[in-house]
């Protein structure tokens, strides 16, 4: 009987997306033939220019068998705690967004039930003091939490600051040496077969390319995807910014591993550094400021100028990314603002999700339906996570009033209206935000629960008070006891050199 | 400063799931909840002899509940999974095991590699002989697990197989130590709130007239304030899962006190047999429309194991639930908010998963429609996926010898169920769930022991060579038989344990 394994696999598209699929595949199923047809990036391919990364990407590494000192140290990358999120509920107000557990549950109650009565009565510092992760993003102190930082400072993640450019070398590296072959050329054309999946790839001097399986990387045009069908659920009324300015700036001396988001009164800006670059960006939407006065924007607020053009940003999903023989993952799948920074998350999901659920050459819809079901799950609760930002801001100005006052998606006004109500957060499957990710911008943008859980009021109010401020006290004198983040990774490298 | 008021509850029914949820109440809301409830002696309860699943640990381990206290009282036995017998076709016998299969480590599940070996001819055995939980079973062994990832030890869990007619009394001594009121009498009445159509209070047959702010209805298949009062209406599933009556028969225990439940085959249906200390429950469910109560009960005292100790008795039900669990200020938990047959041992944890979320969503005064509706979100997920769960045990059989089989092997499954079904058989794929009472091995397990073999394995199976595969899982099982020899005779490890307390 013919084998129905498949055996030939190439990737198009020679962002980083297109690179890590290329890579993974090879390095996870070493009996495939995996090529890479690494078609020059395009601008609007969010991935490739967003330096911060979710601490997923860790794990992506690991399954690869990629470590620090490579994807970190040699690339000129560093690390990152969180998100310092300025003025999102009004002027001179911030929180951090850490990947970290935020105090620790006692009496009987999750600890955010503990914060909110507090919280309520005017007891309680604010919700991000309770998270060891934020406390060093903001003294600018980093070490992973394994490394003797003792049980004060337990119970976070990290996620990456990348210098995108030798990240990206190192990835090609890197797939090139799992013995990923690299195609020459451009891509001319899509051949449709008659079963409606793709039959060749056109390339230029009029060759044909075949492969079992094509992974589409090619950013949002998803120039493989979208010549099958060009059905895709459209986000932009709930995740308002669809455009991007992106600059680079000098670098600086002590990159703290805390990017920063502000709001602006038209959409946010950002800032992110790591040890080998700076990037400055902002994100507006059209309908309320011209590319030239986001440039301007941008120019004012950090000197640094955004050469070329202003990004456009179709926010959506594909609900059927995976289609016959080709798979659409990143940019060609999800479009979202750079918010919360989730462009390779999503892609580095997807990849190890088309090597979870791989079919064969029959490519049965009921295995490609149980792939997309997921992406699906998966990317709405991304979205949910972008929008509730804007839905729970309090700024004032026409742009923000429009976005908090439109109807969030059903999932994110169950959420909502559950937790205002009593704290609490509904259990999704496929959640890429951990529970306490969801606190820290619920709490952070100043959404208080009406009602305090009647778990908590058994415990003496005074005792309570009490316990909150002694883990606050155990945090605050654990951080200085750490290396700046620059010192770290001076250490690490230093380390790398013996 | 706590604006909370104290919440008046009353609880209409006794029971394992009155009394779980009074005993819980009382626990995890001290202060909050003032606890009533309403229970009749002359309403029968329903608890034949119930069987568990894992999850019963940890409400018990809430409730400050001493394990071995907890067993002794009940006449507990321990319980590795349940076995079914003439499922998939006569003679076939598979354990549905509460753990996994090989170590449970790694990316790829074991089952695929089984599938692959099989498909290249090489003679693999069963699938439950690489369960901790199956080889344990079947040689009526028990020990706790261990909690060492790297042991084969720690590859189970366990739940219990207890008497429910003195589960509740043992709950009700706990819920009561903590301040809980029971009144003995017959609810005649229900009295409504003209306009919110909330429930203002119950009157018993005496006259007296009992008030609250929530109202549990713990009443059992006739949901007498859900269903009755409020007139919630019930999605009947009954073309799913046509069994519609039982009749039990408990026996002394004269054979083996196995450390699993049985549920085998009957021409119109199943019989259960779980054994208990002192005693084994013995009951048939069946569907009236292919077989008479009298056939039944001539059944189930020929296929009974030793001396009965009561004459049969009839039970009625129907397969479904209420639209919605939680209406006003009603919540319905168990029977009450609806039925599923116990061939997996579910009963008791829906009423355990309706308590969970109650004390989650506990109202507190203000408008509580959004924990309503998370609340009957919650319920509905579990119901839905039991319900599929429990199709999957009719449809994926051969059977052709009655016509009750004919009917359950060729009825429409739903949707949900039939895409499971063709995803595991194409590639032994099973829908990961993170939460929810029944994961992949679960699954696995009913697939393969009722002949759903997948066709084809996750193409990572072919990583390690045939060679290196096939010694590596005879390595497996040697070490699987070694573990599980190390562990003491069920009944031995009962006997120091947790032995009965002798009746007075």
């Amino acid at each position: 009987m013919e084998s129905r394994a498949i055996r030939t696999v190439t990737v198009v598209g020679g962002g980083v997306v297109g690179w890590s699929a290329a890579a993974a595949l090879k390095r996870r199923m070493p009996m495939f033939d995996v090529r890479i047809l690494p078609l020059a990036p395009p601008a609007d391919e969010l991935a490739n220019r967003i330096t911060s990364t979710l601490p997923s990407i860790l794990g992506f590494h690991g399954d690869l068998g990629i470590g620090d000192r490579d994807a970190v140290l040699r690339t000129g990358s560093g690390y990152r705690l969180g998100t310092l999120f300025a003025d999102w509920s009004g002027a001179k107000t911030d929180y951090v967004h850490s990947y970290a557990r935020h105090g620790h549950a006692f009496a009987g109650a999750a600890f955010h039930l503990h914060w909110t009565r507090m919280a309520r009565a005017r007891h309680a510092g604010p919700f991000d003091a309770y998270s060891p992760a934020a406390a060093m993003a903001r003294e600018a102190r980093f070490a992973p939490a394994s490394e003797g930082t003792g049980a004060a400072l337990a119970g976070y993640e990290y996620g990456l600051q990348l210098n995108t450019g030798g990240y990206l070398a190192m990835m090609r590296a890197f797939a090139r040496h799992c013995g990923v072959v690299e195609l020459a050329g451009t891509l001319e054309g899509v051949r449709v077969s008659a079963e409606g999946g793709i039959a060749s790839l056109a390339l230029d001097g009029g060759r044909e390319h075949q492969a079992d399986l094509l992974v589409d990387a090619t950013g949002p045009a998803a120039r493989l995807r979208s010549v099958l069908d060009d059905r895709r659920e459209d986000w932009r009324r709930w995740l308002p910014c669809d455009r991007v300015l992106i600059a680079s700036a000098p670098l600086v001396s002590e990159p703290p591993p805390l990017d920063q988001v502000t709001a602006i009164a038209g959409g946010w800006r950002w800032s992110a550094a790591s040890p080998s670059a700076t990037s400055h960006g902002i994100a507006y939407a059209s309908a309320f400021t011209s590319d030239a006065k986001a440039a301007r924007q941008l120019r004012v607020a950090t000197g640094a100028e955004a050469p070329g053009q202003a990004v456009a940003i179709h926010a959506g999903t594909r609900p059927e990314p995976w289609r016959r023989n080709c798979v659409a993952i990143g940019e060609a799948a999800t479009v979202m603002e750079p918010l919360e920074w989730c462009h390779l998350h999503l892609a580095h999901s997807a990849i190890d999700r088309v090597i979870a659920m791989l079919p064969d050459r029959d490519f049965a819809n009921v295995e490609l339906a149980e792939f997309n079901r997921q992406h699906m799950a998966e990317a709405i609760r991304v979205r949910d996570f972008l929008a509730l930002h804007y839905a729970v801001s309090q700024r004032r100005e026409p742009f923000w009033r429009e976005a908090a006052a439109m109807a969030p998606p059903p999932t994110l006004a169950h959420t909502l209206a559950l937790f205002r109500n009593r704290g609490r957060l509904p259990f999704h499957e496929e959640e890429t935000f951990a529970r306490d990710s969801w606190l820290a911008v619920l709490f952070g943008q100043g959404v208080i629960p009406r009602r305090v859980d009647p778990l908590v009021t058994t415990n003496a109010e005074a005792q309570t008070v009490a316990t909150l401020a002694a883990m606050r006290r155990q945090i605050d004198e654990a951080v200085p006891t750490l290396p700046t983040h620059a010192a770290f990774v001076a250490a690490q490298k230093r380390q790398l050199a013996r | 400063m706590t604006d909370h008021q104290v919440r008046k509850v009353v609880i209409v029914g006794g029971g394992t799931s009155g009394w779980m949820t009074a005993a819980a109440l009382a626990k995890l809301l001290p202060g909050r909840a003032r606890i009533h409830l309403v229970e009749s002696e002359a309403i029968g309860i329903v608890g034949v002899g119930e069987a568990t699943l894992p999850h019963i640990r940890a409400f018990n381990e809430r409730l400050g509940i001493a394990e071995a206290d907890f067993m002794s009282w009940t006449r507990a036995t321990f319980k590795l999974g349940i076995e079914f017998r003439d499922w998939g076709r006569i003679g076939d016998s598979y354990v549905h095991p509460f753990g996994t299969f090989g170590r449970g480590l790694g990316d790829v599940d074991f089952h695929h590699y089984w599938t692959r070996l099989a498909s290249a001819g090489v003679a693999v055995p069963p699938l439950e002989q690489f369960s901790m939980a199956c080889t344990m079973a079947r040689e009526n062994r028990f020990a706790l697990p261990s909690t060492d990832p790297r042991e084969l030890a720690s590859t189970f869990g366990y739940a219990y197989q207890f008497d429910a007619l003195l589960f509740a009394p043992y709950l009700r001594a706990i819920a009561e130590g903590l301040g809980a009121r029971r009144t003995e009498g017959r609810v005649v009445a229900v009295d409504r709130d003209g306009d919110s159509g909330d429930i203002r209070a119950i009157t018993l047959e005496g006259g007296e007239r009992i008030e609250g702010d929530l109202f549990v209805d713990c009443s059992g298949f006739r949901s007498l304030l859900l269903g009755e009062a409020l007139g919630e209406p019930f999605e009947d599933w009954s073309r799913w899962l046509p069994a519609d009556r039982a009749v039990a028969m408990p026996c002394r225990t004269g054979t083996a006190v196995t450390p699993y439940t049985s549920a085998i085959g009957m021409p119109a249906g199943w019989r259960w047999r779980i054994p208990l200390q002192h005693r084994t429950g013995n009951g048939y469910v069946y569907a009236s429309a292919f077989v008479s109560d009298d056939e039944a009960a001539a059944a189930i005292r020929a296929a009974a194991e030793g001396e009965p100790i009561a004459e049969p008795r009839l039970l009625r039900f129907r397969a479904g639930r209420r639209a919605r669990s939680w209406v006003n200020n009603c919540v319905a938990v168990g029977l009450a908010s609806g039925f599923l047959e116990p061939l997996e041992s579910t009963s008791i944890y829906l009423v355990q998963a309706a308590i969970t979320a109650l004390v989650e969503l506990f109202p507190d005064g203000s408008d509580a429609r959004s924990d309503r509706d998370e609340f009957n979100r919650l319920i509905d997920m579990e119901y839905d996926r039991i319900r599929d769960f429990l199709i999957l045990h009719y449809h994926a059989t051969t059977r052709s010898d009655t016509p009750f089989w004919d009917y359950v092997r060729t009825m429409p499954i739903p949707d949900t169920l039939a895409d499971k079904i063709d995803l595991f058989r194409r590639r032994g794929r099973v829908v990961k769930y993170r939460e929810g009472v029944f994961l992949d091995a679960s699954w696995i397990a009913v697939y393969t022991g009722q002949g759903i073999m997948p066709e084809g394995y996750d193409p990572r199976a072919d990583l390690p060579s045939l060679d290196s595969l096939a010694r590596g899982t005879e390595t497996l099982r040697a070490d699987i038989l070694r573990s599980a020899a190390q562990a003491p005779d069920h009944l031995a490890f009962i006997n120091g344990y947790c032995p009965m307390r002798q009746a007075a």
